[in-house]
């Protein structure tokens, strides 16, 4: 590595960001104006993704090597370092990222006068949707499309992520519901002597039943609340774990109101249930018969 | 007898017994699913790319074929050097661009270029490859002779913007497209023309002679070719895999918690109804019945009740396997080819042994402890 001059801050107007797929980078020092017999941009300066920046030890005022291959590489300086906004889109990305002057990239990538995409800030007043569907017709060889549509396009793969997350959860509901239901009618069908006793000695079918229900709603609900601790401390690990492993601050799994009740409901409803037909079997039973005389 | 015995016992508790095998039964298709799903895109990712009949990939350096758009320059020469190597049998150049399609449908196609007599990207199902000034549609690519193409991103009077009418040849069944793209196949001078890319490719992909190991020709070339990224199609599977290890590790995730599940169902049923038979137990002992056929009868009981349940999540495996491949075949970007659930019969052989040792596993915990228990104070407390 070589140090030269402070950093001098980029303009983020002037600045594009491109993955760096056709660039090959490397960490040494060089100072050719030319690089394969093509002129090389003047002052060049590149901002570097931290976590790349700190996995390969480079700091503001470093030199790299960049080009679209090895033999036609130029010598920037590392004007800095940046951090990219959280984005699951990019998450899996493994090549880093740099962010050039556009007219350097350009130049390095030997397609002048281009560029992937404009973004274009509307006033107040437009409406993204109208605006896009004016510039369509006059702009053949180019998609145009609002915000949201262009969000909507690059969330695809969550959505899909979210539906299969959504059918995995109903899998699982339904094996906890059986394995609560089951649980449930073991607990009530343990409690078969001292039932038959208690109806023996006179104690009506129903404050039975509702005892019997009240038992396994009580252990239901504790269930379920035991069951969203185990969950929200399950959630904070997965949190940590990625948000480490991918140095972002997206989160990852996330336990809203609405899977919160949804899961207290699900269990209270579950034991009701399961009570209520364990009960009602029990409470059908000869008494004599259930004490063994 | 131990079969009667342990056959009649589960029949006693009919709503037990059912609600048993259900639990299980969705555990363990929770099971399959996972193991499937943990080993489908490696598996069918391998078989899509072997099924190309090229072993070896040249992308443009720090990509992979069809990352990113770049392409590799100097392609012409590229080619010869790869064509004149040792253990390379055939070189297949693929150039790709999104391209505008003009006519009574304006719509975005992905075009892939190629060399009609050497490609590997798409497999004919009617009429012949593209020559020059020729396009192949998809099989479900709109009608018509003739096909209008423009590049895209060539604005103003740059060549390229005025769409190019190509004649249809036929259709092809594309290997590496989504479901939602509409591929089409042109020749590659053509697209090269198109696009105003002479002399570029996407990538290059590479048949190895009879009896090369393709991992060493990738190596060996890598090491000649500098310039440009050189990869098996083991490498390229290992990639497609650490980019889509969120769904191992949610395999592996939920494998664990179905195991679990079944095993803590498993071994309540079981320690429930051995508790609720531990008079009966000791008295059997008491007129000699052996340790060991008290404890076969009692794994018995958990592995029959067990095995209805692998029968019955096995086929809700398979069934509810298919409606989350339903789900995940909307995956962007990923080739159509590709599944996410492959069965096969180790996978369910697994799953299989998996439940039935947990069922072991987990009645083998109470059934030890009664058997083990003092006959004559047992007697005493409990009633036979």
């Amino acid at each position: 590595m070589r140090r030269s001059r402070p950093p001098r801050p980029l303009r983020p107007a002037a600045i594009v960001a491109i993955a760096a797929a056709c660039l090959a980078l490397s960490a040494a020092a060089a100072a050719a104006q030319t690089a394969g017999g093509v002129p090389c941009p003047r002052d060049l300066e590149v901002l570097v993704e931290r976590g790349f920046a700190a996995r390969t030890g480079l700091a503001a005022g470093d030199s790299v090597r960049v080009g679209p291959t090895p033999r036609t590489a130029c010598v920037a300086r590392v004007a800095g370092t940046f951090v990219p906004p959280p984005d699951p889109a990019t998450l899996t990305r493994e090549r880093p990222r740099f962010l050039f002057h556009l007219p350097d990239l350009a130049e390095l990538a030997d397609r002048p006068d281009a560029v992937d995409r404009f973004t274009l800030k509307l006033r107040p007043d437009a409406d993204p949707d109208s605006v896009a569907s004016l510039l369509a017709p006059v702009m053949p060889g180019a998609q145009v499309m609002s915000a949201t549509e262009l969000a909507d396009r690059s969330s695809a793969t969550f959505n899909v992520i979210r539906r299969f997350h959504v059918a995995i959860a109903w899998i699982t509901l339904t094996a906890s519901g059986v394995f609560l239901a089951c649980l449930m009618i073991l607990r009530v069908q343990q409690r078969r002597l001292p039932v038959a006793a208690l109806r023996l000695t006179g104690i009506s079918r129903r404050t039975l039943f509702l005892w019997l229900l009240l038992e396994t709603t009580a252990v239901s609900l504790l269930g379920g609340v035991a069951g969203l601790g185990i969950g929200a401390l399950a959630s904070d690990a997965i949190n940590a774990f990625y948000q480490r492993r991918y140095d972002t601050a997206l989160l990852f799994s996330l336990i809203g109101p609405d899977s919160l009740l949804l899961a207290l409901g699900l269990a209270v409803v579950l034991g009701l249930g399961a009570g209520c037909v364990a009960a009602g079997l029990l409470l059908r039973a000869d008494p004599l018969a259930e004490a063994g005389r | 007898m131990i079969v009667r015995c342990a056959l009649r016992e589960l029949t006693r508790h009919p709503l037990r017994t059912l609600l048993a095998v259900a639990g299980v039964a969705v555990a363990g298709a929770m099971l399959v699913d996972m193991l499937m799903l943990s080993n489908g895109l490696q598996t069918s990712f391998r078989e899509l790319l072997e099924s190309a009949g090229y072993e070896v990939r040249v992308s443009p350096a720090g990509t992979l074929p069809l990352d990113t758009e770049a392409t590799i320059r100097d392609a012409d020469a590229l080619i010869e050097r790869l064509r004149e190597e040792s253990g390379v049998a055939g070189v297949a150049p693929v150039l790709a661009a999104n391209l505008s399609m003009h006519g009574e449908l304006e719509r975005s196609v992905f075009a892939l270029g190629v060399d009609p007599d050497a490609q590997g990207v798409f497999r004919m199902l009617s009429g012949r490859p593209p020559g020059p000034g020729e396009v192949v549609l998809g099989p479900e690519g709109a009608g018509g002779d003739t096909l209008s193409l423009a590049a895209f991103g060539t604005l103003g009077a740059v060549a390229g913007t005025t769409p190019r009418a190509l004649r249809v040849t036929g259709r092809a069944r594309f290997l590496y497209v989504s479901e939602s793209e509409v591929p089409v196949a042109l020749e590659l001078g053509t697209l090269q023309a198109i696009t105003g890319r002479r002399d570029r490719v996407s990538f290059v992909m590479v048949a190895a002679t009879p009896g090369t190991d393709p991992d060493a020709l990738a190596a060996r070339l890598a090491e000649r070719f500098p310039e440009v990224r050189i990869v098996s199609i083991g490498e390229l599977v290992e990639q497609a895999e650490q980019r889509l290890s969120y769904f191992r590790q949610l395999a592996f995730i939920l494998g664990s918690v179905s195991l679990i599940v079944a095993a803590l169902l498993i071994g309540t049923i079981a320690a429930v109804s051995i508790s609720d038979r531990y008079g009966t137990i000791a008295a059997a002992r008491a007129i000699g019945i052996s340790r060991r056929s008290i404890l076969l009868t009692l794994l018995l009981e958990s592995l029959a009740q067990s095995a209805a349940a692998v029968a019955v999540g096995l086929t809700l495996g398979l069934v509810t396997a298919r409606q989350l491949e339903r789900i995940l075949s909307d995956f962007p970007g990923l080739p159509e080819a590709v599944r996410f659930f492959v069965p096969d019969a180790r996978i369910l052989g697994i799953a299989a042994a998996g439940i039935l040792g947990i069922a072991a596993l987990a009645a083998l915990i109470p059934a030890y402890r009664v058997t083990r228990m003092p006959i004559a104070t047992t007697l005493h407390r409990e009633e036979p």
